[in-house]
């Protein structure tokens, strides 16, 4: 069973076309992944969509205006229950 | 005024992913129509469409940048990155400020609309794509192709149904007119292949429902035609001034003379059956062009294999082309290729433009049994050699836009 970090990792590279190796907890979306202001929302939605079996949650907008780095997804997902 | 030559040539079609092949397929007479593979047509009376098949857009550009584009802004993009190839093309700083684009479609990211609908139904608004209105935006094909290229100059996006390939060129023979630019990524793209759109057109009566037979369906000015295949698809042209061609020694495939354009001002999807609209649209590109019916050698027809639209422009052609239209050499890509809509213009150029070049002019397949309505030479299912002084490229769209682009060979 793949862990919380190696799912986020895979919708990250899916989303941002960016190598598995790149993403890393420390790696920051903009700096490091090369996102931009509509990756980050196109990647909240599909956060939400790859864990919505595991807990009922929604990324609002204040939530994502906090996650910088992968780990502060990591971060969120803990706080609905999802480890 | 400047001469505005034809210098590159990029093909993405159901017969062919570049020029290469697209050439030597029209000229062997090849079909591109098949069973659709792109979804399950099982509950549509159509089952057969003009796929782009094998088409990988990362051959192009890189998977992020393809990701915020509508497919019809893939194909763009691809065309125009294989048009530029094929011209050679490198622009420094200063001429990216007067390089343009002029890419029409006829319904951009329809398909875009069509699939986040869905999501919004069904999923709800949080999880509507954020890249939804700049991928479905028509604009788009223009707008990715110049960010794609650094072409900073204007980018133009006419949309005119199935005429819409023809007018790039004429704004692009306007940009170099005026001065503008210096050089034009001109062309037409299509990607609208959905179960929405067939089952409209198959409503219609648009489309062909010879589904046991693709590669037979398209079957322009034959007695059986029973409509068009639908298709998708992106034809881009290097349209560039004789003095920047000149001055890198860039291979000339032919000049663009002009185009005309006209409305018929009659009817939402039937032509004008007297044929004047069209005509018009003919009239005015002889004009623009400067030339005589008797210097055209070749038309690539709009030639859609639909009842009302062969017979509508054989009448056109011949209020045009006066006595001379019986000695013109006719042929409809369409037979081939398929109907590519707003691209459709665009295929046609190219066909103009690569008979004019290697004095070869492509066949219209499929036609066996001649309609008594359709009387002119349409170089039946086999390709001809012969001399092509000029060539013209027809489109006319829904809603009654008419165009036709004049291309010469080359003489400095």
């Amino acid at each position: 069973m793949a862990t919380t970090f190696e799912r986020v990792r895979d919708v990250v590279v899916a989303q941002l076309k960016v190598k598995a190796d790149e993403v890393t907890p420390e790696a920051n979306l903009v700096d490091d992944l090369r996102a931009d202001s509509l990756d980050i929302v196109d990647l909240t939605i599909a956060i939400e969509e790859a864990f919505q079996g595991d807990a009922e949650f929604e990324i609002r907008d204040e939530d994502a205006e906090n996650i910088h780095t992968i780990q502060d997804i990591l971060d969120f997902l803990a706080q609905q229950g999802i480890n | 005024m400047t001469r505005a030559l034809v210098t590159g040539l990029g093909t993405v079609t159901p017969i062919g992913l570049t020029v290469h092949d697209f050439w030597e397929n029209l000229t062997s007479g090849v079909s591109g129509v098949t069973r659709i593979t792109r979804f399950d047509s099982s509950e549509l009376p159509v089952h057969i469409a003009a796929e782009v098949k094998g088409f990988d857009p990362s051959k192009y550009m890189d998977s992020k940048g393809a990701r915020r584009m509508s497919r019809f802004a893939q194909l763009a993009v691809a065309a125009a990155q294989l048009a530029a190839d094929d011209a050679q093309l490198v622009l420094t700083d200063n001429e990216r400020s007067r390089a343009a684009s002029a890419i029409a479609t006829g319904s951009g990211g329809a398909i875009d609309t069509m699939e986040e609908m869905m999501v919004l139904k069904e999923r709800g608004p949080n999880r509507v794509s954020p890249f939804y209105i700049p991928v479905m935006a028509p604009n788009m094909g223009a707008c990715q192709v110049s960010i794609h290229l650094g072409l900073r100059g204007p980018a133009l996006a006419s949309v005119a149904a199935c005429a819409s390939g023809l007018y790039s060129f004429i704004e692009a023979k306007q940009l170099l007119d005026s001065g503008r630019a210096d050089v034009v990524l001109a062309g037409g793209t299509e990607a609208a292949l959905h179960p929405l759109p067939i089952a409209a057109l198959a409503n219609m009566k648009a489309l062909s429902r010879n589904n046991d037979d693709p590669a037979g369906a398209s079957r322009p000015f034959d007695l059986h035609r029973d409509g068009f295949v639908f298709g998708e698809g992106a034809v881009v042209l290097v349209i560039e001034s004789e003095s920047r061609a000149k001055a890198r020694g860039a291979r000339v495939y032919a000049e663009l003379m002009g185009g005309g354009l006209s409305c018929d001002a009659y009817h939402i999807t039937a032509p004008r059956e007297d044929g004047t609209g069209a005509q018009e649209a003919m009239t005015e590109a002889l004009a623009a062009a400067g030339l005589q019916p008797t210097d055209i050698d070749y038309i690539a027809a709009h030639g859609t294999g639909t009842p009302l639209n062969d017979a509508a422009e054989t009448v056109a052609i011949k209020l045009a082309f006066g006595d001379h239209a019986r000695k013109l050499a006719i042929s409809s890509p369409k037979s081939m290729v398929g109907h590519l809509l707003g691209a459709a213009g665009a295929v046609g150029a190219a066909a103009a433009v690569l008979a004019i070049y290697n004095d070869l002019v492509p066949p219209t397949i499929n036609l066996e049994t001649p309609d008594p309505q359709c009387d002119l030479d349409y170089v039946p299912n086999k390709a001809r050699k012969m001399t092509v002084r000029a060539a013209a490229a027809n489109g006319f769209g829904f809603g009654g836009q008419n165009g036709s682009v004049v291309f010469r060979k080359y003489q400095p």
